[in-house]
C-alpha cells in the first residue's frame, strides 16, 4: 500500500469512527446547552440503545429481514424507546435537581450511569451478546482503498440524522425555543415558552441520537455488552469539548476531528496502537487548557 | 441400541477378567491428588473419574507386574496450598507407590517437596506453571504443556503454512502479552519476520486503524493471543476489510462463542487448544466409556489425567518393581509414549518435550481438529 492509499484509508476510517462520536457528542452538547449538565449517563443510553435495537431487530427481522431495512426499523424503534427513557430520566432524576448546585446534578448523572450499566450487567450476565445481522462484507475498491457498503450506509445515515437535526434546530419553532432556552431560561419563562417541554424534547432527541448510534454500532461491529457505552461516552465528551460544548455544529465537527485524529494517531511512528487512548485524552486536556471554549464554542460569562 | 449391546458386552468381559484376577498378589497403591471441594471441585472430580477409568482398564487387562491390581487412594487439595500439604502427607503415610494428579499450580508446588522427601514418583497432569520447574526435586513429571509450548505450537503451525511475515496482536494483560512475547521471540529466532506487534485496549470496538497497519505491514498471517470477545471483533473487521491471510487465535479464544461474534468471518480461522477429549481422535472410546460410567461428558483435563495414570502404570511395568528410583528412571525414559493426548517424552527438567497443544479450524460454526 502506498502512503497516499494509507492516508485515504485513514480518512475513510476516521470518518466512520467520527460519525459515531458525532452522533453521541450531539446528545452531550444539546443537554449541556439547555440545562448546563454534563450528562454522564449519555454513553449508557448509547449502550441501552444498542440492546433495545438488538431486541427490536429480533422482533422485526421476521418481516423486514436482518439486512439494512430491518436494522433501520429497529433503529427507529430504539430511538423512540430510548428517547422516551431519556425524558423519563430527566423527569425523575434531573428535573428536581435543576435548582440545586451544579455539582449535585453532576453526581446524579453519574448515579444514573451506574444504574443503567448495572441493570444491563444483571440482565445480560455480563456476557457479550452477538448482534446477528445479514449484513455482508461487500464493498468496492478504488485502487488500494477499500470502502464497504456498510460504511457508506452508516456514514450516510449519520449525515442524514445530523442534517435533520440542524434543520430542526434552525428552522422550526421548537428549535428556536431550544436555542432561546439555552441562552436564558428565565426570560423564556417570562415570554411564555414552556421550558420544561423544551428540555424534555432536548433529552428525547439527544437520547434518540445516542440510540441510533448504539444500534448501528451493534449491527456494524457485531457484538454488544453492558460496558460498551463507557469509553465512547468519554470520547464523545472529548469530541463535544473539541467542538465547543453547547454548540451543535461544534459537536459534529468535534466528532469527525476526533475520529480522524484517532485514526492517524494509531499510525504515529514508534507510538503503537496501545497509546491510542492516551493520545485521545491528551487532546482533551490540551483543548481544555489552551482553548476551553473549543473550536466553535462561545465563551460564557457566569451570571451571578 | 447397537451401542448399548456393545457396551454391555464390554462390561461383561471386564467383570469376568476382574473376577478371575482378583485373587492375585497384593495391590499396588496409587495416590490421586486434585481438588474435590471448593471452587475447582468439578475439575478435580473430573480428573479422579478419568484416573479411575484408566486404573479399571489396566486392572481389567490383568493389572501390573504380572497380575497385581491397582488400588487408588485420593487426596483432596481444595486448590489450597495448606490443605494440599495435608493431603500429600496423608498420601505419603499410606505408602503409595506413585501419585497422579495436581491441578492448581499454587497448591501443587508445596506437595513437590513432600513427595520428594518421601521418594514418591509424581506425575503432574494439569498444573502447568513454569514455577513448578525449579521447585521439582527430581521425582515429578509434568505432562501438561506450558505457555512456552503454545508459542512453540504457534511457530510450528505458521512455519508449516509457509509464512514469513507475522503480525501478533495482544490485549496488554499478563496472559496474552506473555504468549505474544514468547511467540515473537521464537518466531524471530526461527529466522522469520514480525511485521507488526500490536496491542488493543480492552473494550475497544473499532479496530480499523489497527487493521490498516496490519495490512500495510504486509503481514501474511495474524496471531491473536487474547480472549474470544475482542478476538471475534478483530477477526470480523480483518475479513470485512479484505485481509485474506491466515488468522489464528490462542487458547483464550477457542471458545464456541467466537463464532457468535465473528459470524462467517470465523470460518477457516485456526485456534490452538489444550488436548480436550473432543479433539482427540484416540479419545472416542474414552468419551463413551466415561459417559457410561459417570453420566456426564469428560471435562477439559480428563484426557491428561487418564494419560497420567497410564504413564504411571507403564513406568511401573517398565521398572519391573515398585521401587521408587526405578520408576522415576522409567518415567524419565519415556520416549513418545502416547495414549489419548500427544506423545509423551520429557526434557531434562521433566517437562513435556513436545507441546501437546492441538490445532483447530473453524468450520460451519464449530471447531474441528486441523490435520495438515
Amino acid at each position: 500500500m502506498a502512503w497516499y492509499d494509507l492516508f485515504l484509508q485513514m480518512i475513510v476510517d476516521g470518518l466512520v469512527l467520527g460519525a459515531f462520536y458525532a452522533l453521541v457528542a450531539l446528545g452531550y452538547t444539546m443537554v449541556f446547552g439547555v440545562i448546563k449538565l454534563l450528562n454522564f449517563a449519555h454513553g449508557d443510553l448509547y449502550m441501552t440503545g444498542a440492546f433495545v435495537g438488538f431486541g427490536a431487530l429480533s422482533l422485526v427481522s421476521g418481516v423486514f429481514g436482518a439486512g439494512w431495512p430491518g436494522i433501520f426499523i429497529a433503529m427507529l424503534l430504539s430511538m423512540l424507546a430510548v428517547g422516551c427513557l431519556g425524558v423519563v430520566i430527566e423527569r425523575v432524576a434531573y428535573h428536581p435537581m435543576l435548582t440545586a448546585p451544579r455539582l449535585s446534578i453532576l453526581i446524579t448523572a453519574l448515579a444514573v450511569s451506574l444504574v443503567l450499566q448495572n441493570a444491563a450487567l444483571t440482565l445480560t450476565g455480563g456476557q457479550y451478546t452477538a448482534f446477528r445481522t445479514d449484513l455482508g462484507f461487500g464493498g468496492f475498491s478504488l485502487g488500494n482503498l477499500f470502502l464497504s457498503w456498510n460504511q457508506i450506509v452508516l456514514v450516510t445515515t449519520a449525515a442524514v440524522l445530523m442534517i435533520a437535526l440542524e434543520l430542526f434546530v434552525s428552522k422550526t419553532l421548537y428549535g428556536r425555543a431550544m436555542r432561546a432556552v439555552a441562552i436564558d431560561k428565565d426570560m423564556c419563562r417570562m415570554l411564555g415558552i414552556n421550558v420544561s417541554a423544551v428540555i424534555a424534547i432536548t433529552f428525547f432527541i439527544g437520547s434518540g441520537l445516542a440510540a441510533a448510534a448504539g444500534t448501528m454500532a451493534g449491527a456494524y461491529y457485531g457484538s454488544i455488552w453492558y460496558f460498551m457505552g463507557f469509553l465512547i461516552g468519554l470520547k464523545a465528551f472529548t469530541a463535544a469539548v473539541i467542538g465547543g460544548i453547547g454548540s451543535i455544529t461544534g459537536a459534529m465537527l468535534g466528532g469527525l476531528i476526533l475520529g480522524l485524529l484517532e485514526s492517524f494517531g494509531t499510525h504515529i511512528p514508534f507510538i503503537g496502537s496501545e497509546w491510542k487512548d492516551v493520545f485521545t485524552f491528551t487532546i482533551l486536556i490540551l483543548v481544555l487548557v489552551l482553548k476551553p471554549t473549543g473550536l466553535l464554542g462561545k465563551s460564557e460569562v457566569e451570571r451571578m | 441400541m447397537k451401542k448399548f449391546v456393545k457396551l454391555a458386552t464390554v462390561a461383561a468381559a471386564v467383570n469376568l477378567i476382574t473376577a478371575t484376577s482378583a485373587w492375585a498378589a497384593e495391590p499396588i497403591v496409587i495416590g490421586m491428588q486434585a481438588p474435590t471441594t471448593g471452587s475447582e471441585a468439578t475439575y478435580g472430580q473430573d480428573m479422579f473419574n478419568a484416573i479411575s477409568l484408566a486404573a479399571e482398564e489396566i486392572n481389567a487387562d490383568g493389572g501390573l507386574l504380572g497380575g497385581r491390581q491397582i488400588e487408588l487412594v485420593s487426596g483432596d487439595t481444595a486448590c489450597d496450598p495448606q490443605q494440599s500439604v495435608n493431603a500429600a502427607s496423608r498420601l505419603a503415610s499410606q505408602e503409595v507407590v506413585g501419585v497422579v494428579g495436581g491441578y492448581c499450580s499454587g497448591a501443587t508446588q508445596p506437595t513437590l517437596k513432600i513427595y520428594g522427601d518421601a521418594d514418591i514418583p509424581f506425575v503432574i497432569v494439569a498444573a502447568n506453571s513454569t514455577q513448578l520447574i525449579p521447585a521439582n526435586p527430581g521425582n515429578a513429571f509434568m505432562i501438561n504443556s506450558t505457555g512456552a509450548d503454545q508459542a512453540k505450537t504457534a511457530v510450528d503451525f505458521f512455519a508449516g503454512q509457509d509464512i514469513d511475515k507475522l503480525a501478533i496482536v495482544n490485549q496488554g494483560d499478563a496472559y496474552s502479552q506473555d504468549l505474544a512475547d514468547l511467540t515473537r521471540d521464537d518466531w524471530e529466532k526461527a529466522g522469520h519476520t514480525i511485521s507488526a506487534f500490536e496491542v488493543v485496549n480492552k473494550g475497544e470496538q473499532d479496530f480499523s486503524a489497527l487493521v490498516n497497519s496490519i495490512r500495510n505491514s504486509g503481514a501474511e498471517a495474524v496471531f491473536w493471543t487474547a480472549y474470544y470477545a475482542d478476538g471475534g471483533l478483530l477477526i470480523r473487521q480483518l475479513r470485512q476489510r479484505g485481509f485474506q491471510g491466515i488468522i489464528a487465535v490462542g487458547d483464550g479464544s477457542n471458545s464456541p462463542q467466537l463464532f457468535d461474534i465473528a459470524g462467517r468471518a470465523a470460518e477457516g480461522v485456526y485456534a490452538f487448544s489444550n488436548p480436550t477429549a473432543d479433539f482427540l481422535p484416540a479419545a472416542k472410546t474414552f468419551i463413551s466409556n466415561y459417559e457410561t460410567a459417570y453420566d456426564t461428558a469428560p471435562g477439559p483435563y480428563a484426557p491428561l489425567a487418564y494419560d497420567g495414570m497410564q504413564l504411571m502404570a507403564w513406568a511401573i511395568n517398565k521398572a519391573g518393581s515398585t521401587d521408587a528410583d526405578a520408576i522415576i528412571q522409567a518415567l524419565a525414559s519415556a520416549d513418545g509414549e502416547a495414549w489419548l493426548a500427544g506423545p509423551i517424552s520429557f526434557t531434562p527438567q521433566h517437562t513435556l518435550a513436545r507441546s501437546n497443544f492441538v490445532v483447530l479450524e473453524g468450520q460451519d460454526g464449530k471447531w474441528i481438529r486441523y490435520q495438515p
